[in-house]
């Protein structure tokens, strides 16, 4: 009779669910042996990469959560005291300033503030910077002349750029951008200029799909980070690549250099595992392993990255560092003024 | 299942009642509302257009292979929306935008409505036809007034779902360049710290499923599905089409090629001209296997969560049931990180041992994806006649033991389609996967996510692929079940 055959299926079917909760459920158990947990919004290459170098090291194991920087540290503000994160890794300094703001990390040691210049470290001791990367404009060759730039990333919010520029204002490093111009150019300029590339940029949704986007020949420029169109020329090839990165190299806060960072959670219960973990982020083999799998610029004098990076010394980036621009709340204010957020 | 209802409710109290008047009278949020509101009728118009033009071919007419375009028709369900868009987008510019996307998203999610009504036109008995037909109505006023109003609580049920996915759609409107409240909602969490408005805009969300949950419910109480008695229905005689036999076959040849070919093929590009292609081999099993141990356990619970609630509302119908069956279609308007922020702020102060553990990412994918499972069971459902159930209790069966002995073993072709449904979706869930999954275990769709979020494409093709792939079983069990349900009769 089928339906004999279907009950007994029913039976072996709750069994195997059974089976399988209780499979979770073990695995979680199995996590409670001290690791580290890293919560990771840096690229994954990169901070695979630095994971492995510090287990060889230490032989500390280190388990990754991977998300976006802001999501995480969301989550970790829901999570509060409770957070199972031990360090957190951020692809930008904001997030960590926001959750200094809210006492939820621990002060780093001093020698591992030490190791890098004061600019780069919170004001607090509270974060690190691990990593910088300086603010371009990528654009297509063929569409645009490199001559033909503005002299001010200020100067892209004019209507002659209308639908040539691609800008992305959820990107944690446009805020500091933001933050840069009020800082230099006053409150009004920042808001003109936002609402000029509202009436005449194309806003895209991330900084890789922006620089895509260029290289693509869709629009002929973007305001991003370096690091993207390197991701794409490791891609494709240095040589078969449409684009290319115009630097400011006169103090524009078009050439801002921002940092990723890292942090000790105050909830950790593996203080010790995790300061040691950030130590190494900013050690000569921890600088090495990120600047082998990122394009950016170590935070240590003396380490080499073997992209083909404009040199840290030719940028002459504008005096605004990661602790002046703090969690960049106000230019989320600016943001929203704008009608952009 | 409302636990989100109130997580949003009270993040968005923080705002306080001016800065909530100030949040929705702003000139963006008509933006969104309108933005919003376009885009989930446009596809669900569209989706119903096509999805019923599909379902009145490969059932009703004479179309040359209509066995095998059953089953073809269904497979765009396996690809992932954001997958679809992301080849389209680079495609051409003009599609990233509105417009675009309702195309983009209409020819992926017709299934949605193809298969419910498929379905029920295979369930629909032919007399009422030959009926119309001797009164001397055309094929055409047949159609639109006797078969169609049929088909009506499958179209209702199938529209409902697409209208509500298409308000809790993000990747693919994110590729798109579209802004709707959903993807608002991800740039306040990417943008802003414990922030009132993301909660804000949830609430005009859930809103804004309200009307439609409500609608399809009245939709249904006014219908009368089940007949005394079904008779011995012939099987209808297809419809010839004549001189249109080479337009719906190229249709439907076109259909499959946007739906699927294009994606495929984008894929194929990226895999050909990258050179970060299989950096991460090595990454694809423990993804696989990521992908299904949460996928079957977790579609098992939604599927075990969702059979009472149809049961009582089909069995039971009073306020109460009928609060029950609709709450969560309204909750599937959310996002996935408002449903897996909820749930971090409910774990951490009352659960604190789930949390991040399996078991509170099923609960997560029952709040998501519920209606799904409900829609998926309540055809079979209905067509259960309670006097089976009354027969056994008559026989000394206790309620409990009545149901596992009689109804489910007569139900199993409906859980079967419901189960392999939730396998699909919880497989490419992102969001609440990514913040509340156990810590290190990586599935499919993470790894595309983040292979493309950092610019590999050719490396997250092969996991993308792999998804399309595995999809398809789930989408013919389902495809192959849901007409089981009215063949079994």
């Amino acid at each position: 009779m089928p339906h004999m055959d279907r009950r007994s299926l029913l039976k072996a079917g709750s069994c195997m669910t059974a089976a399988a909760i209780l499979r979770h459920g073990g695995s979680h158990a199995q996590a409670a042996t001290p690791t580290l947990t890293l919560y990771n919004g840096q690229h994954e290459k990169t901070t695979a990469a630095l994971a492995d170098a510090f287990t060889g090291a230490t032989g500390i194991q280190i388990a990754i959560r991977k998300g976006s920087s802001s999501q995480l540290a969301n989550q970790i503000i829901e999570e509060g005291d409770a957070s199972p994160a031990d360090v957190f890794y951020s692809e930008e300094t904001p997030p960590l300033a926001a959750l200094a703001k809210r006492a939820l990390l621990s002060r780093l040691d001093k020698e591992t503030l030490g190791q890098v210049p004061a600019a780069y470290a919170a004001g607090d001791g509270t974060w690190v910077c691990a990593s910088l990367r300086s603010r371009v404009v990528a654009y297509n060759k063929a569409m645009v002349e490199e001559a033909t730039l503005p002299e001010s990333v200020l100067g892209f919010a004019d209507p002659a750029w209308h639908d040539r520029v691609a800008y992305v204002p959820t990107s944690g490093a446009f805020l500091q951008q933001v933050v840069a111009i009020e800082l230099m150019k006053g409150r009004d300029a920042a808001l003109a200029w936002l609402r000029g590339l509202k009436a005449h940029g194309r806003l895209y949704p991330t900084n890789g799909a922006a620089m895509k986007a260029v290289e693509a020949g869709e629009i002929a420029t973007a305001l991003i980070n370096n690091y993207y169109w390197f991701s794409i020329a490791q891609e494709v090839g240095e040589d078969n690549m449409a684009s290319a990165l115009f630097y400011y190299r006169n103090r524009d806060p078009g050439g801002l250099v921002t940092a990723t960072a890292a942090g000790v959670l105050k909830s950790s219960r593996n203080q010790d595992a995790a300061q040691k973990f950030v130590a190494f982020m900013v050690s000569a083999g921890g600088q090495q392993a990120i600047v082998d799998s990122n394009a950016e610029y170590p935070v240590r004098p003396g380490i080499e990255s073997f992209f083909p990076l404009e040199p840290f010394e030719d940028l002459n980036p504008p005096p605004v560092g990661p602790s002046d621009i703090g969690d960049a709340a106000g230019a989320l204010t600016l943001v929203r003024e704008a009608g952009l957020a | 299942m409302g636990l989100p209802l109130v997580y949003v409710g009270l993040r968005a109290w923080q705002a306080g009642p001016a800065g909530i008047a100030a949040e929705l009278l702003r000139e963006r949020t008509l933006m969104l509302l309108a933005n919003t509101v376009t885009l989930a009728v446009g596809v669900t118009a569209g989706a119903c257009v096509i999805g019923v033009a599909v379902a009145w071919c490969v059932e009703r007419s004479d179309l040359p292979g209509r066995r095998w375009w059953r089953i073809a028709a269904s497979l765009p369900l396996a690809m992932p929306a954001f997958v679809a868009s992301y080849a389209w987008s680079s495609v051409d510019v003009a599609l990233q935008s509105l417009g675009g996307a309702i195309f983009v998203l209409t020819i992926v999610v017709y299934p949605l409505v193809y298969l419910p009504v498929g379905a029920a036109l295979r369930g629909i008995d032919p007399a009422f036809e030959d009926v119309a037909r001797s009164l001397g109505k055309g094929p055409w006023r047949t159609f639109f007034t006797v078969v169609l109003p049929q088909a009506w609580p499958a179209l209702g049920a199938g529209a409902l779902l697409v209208l509500t996915h298409m308000m809790a759609e993000f990747g693919a409107l994110s590729l798109l360049r579209v802004q709707t409240f959903t993807t608002a909602i991800f740039q306040s969490y990417e943008l802003q710290f414990d922030s009132a408005s993301a909660a804000l805009q949830s609430a005009v969300l859930m809103a804004l499923c309200l009307p439609p949950a409500w609608g399809e419910m009245r939709l249904r109480r006014r219908l009368h599905v089940a007949r005394a008695g079904r008779g011995s229905a012939r099987r209808p005689a297809p419809a010839a089409l004549g001189r249109l036999v080479a337009p719906a076959v190229a249709g439907f040849g076109l259909l499959l090629a946007l739906s699927l070919g294009v994606p495929f093929a984008m894929l194929a590009y990226w895999l050909a001209v990258g050179t970060s292609a299989g950096s991460d081999l090595g990454e694809l099993v423990p993804s696989i296997a990521g992908s299904l141990g949460l996928a079957l356990p977790g579609a098992a619970i939604v599927v075990a969560l969702a059979l009472p609630l149809v049961f009582a509302s089909v069995r039971h119908p009073g306020p109460l049931s009928r609060l029950a069956d609709r709450l969560p279609y309204v909750v599937h308007g959310l996002p996935g990180i408002v449903v897996a922020l909820a749930l971090v702020f409910l774990s951490i102060r009352y659960a604190r041992p789930l949390y991040q553990t399996a078991l509170l990412l099923f609960l997560a994918y029952a709040m998501l994806f519920l209606p799904i499972a409900q829609s998926a069971l309540r055809a079979s459902i209905e067509l259960v006649p309670p006097k089976l159930e009354e027969l056994a209790r008559g026989l000394g069966r206790k309620p409990f033991a009545a149901f596992t002995a009689v109804t489910l073993p007569n139900i199993l072709p409906g859980v079967g389609a419901a189960l392999a449904l939730m396998v699909l979706e919880v497989m490419r869930e992102l969001t609440a996967t990514l913040m509340l999954v156990p810590t290190g275990v990586t599935t499919l769709a993470t790894e595309v996510w983040s292979h493309s979020n950092d610019g590999e494409f050719a490396a997250a093709a092969p996991f993308a692929v792999l998804l399309v792939l595995v999809s398809a079983l789930p989408v013919y069990v389902f495809t192959r079940r849901s007409t089981e349900v009215y063949d079994l009769q």
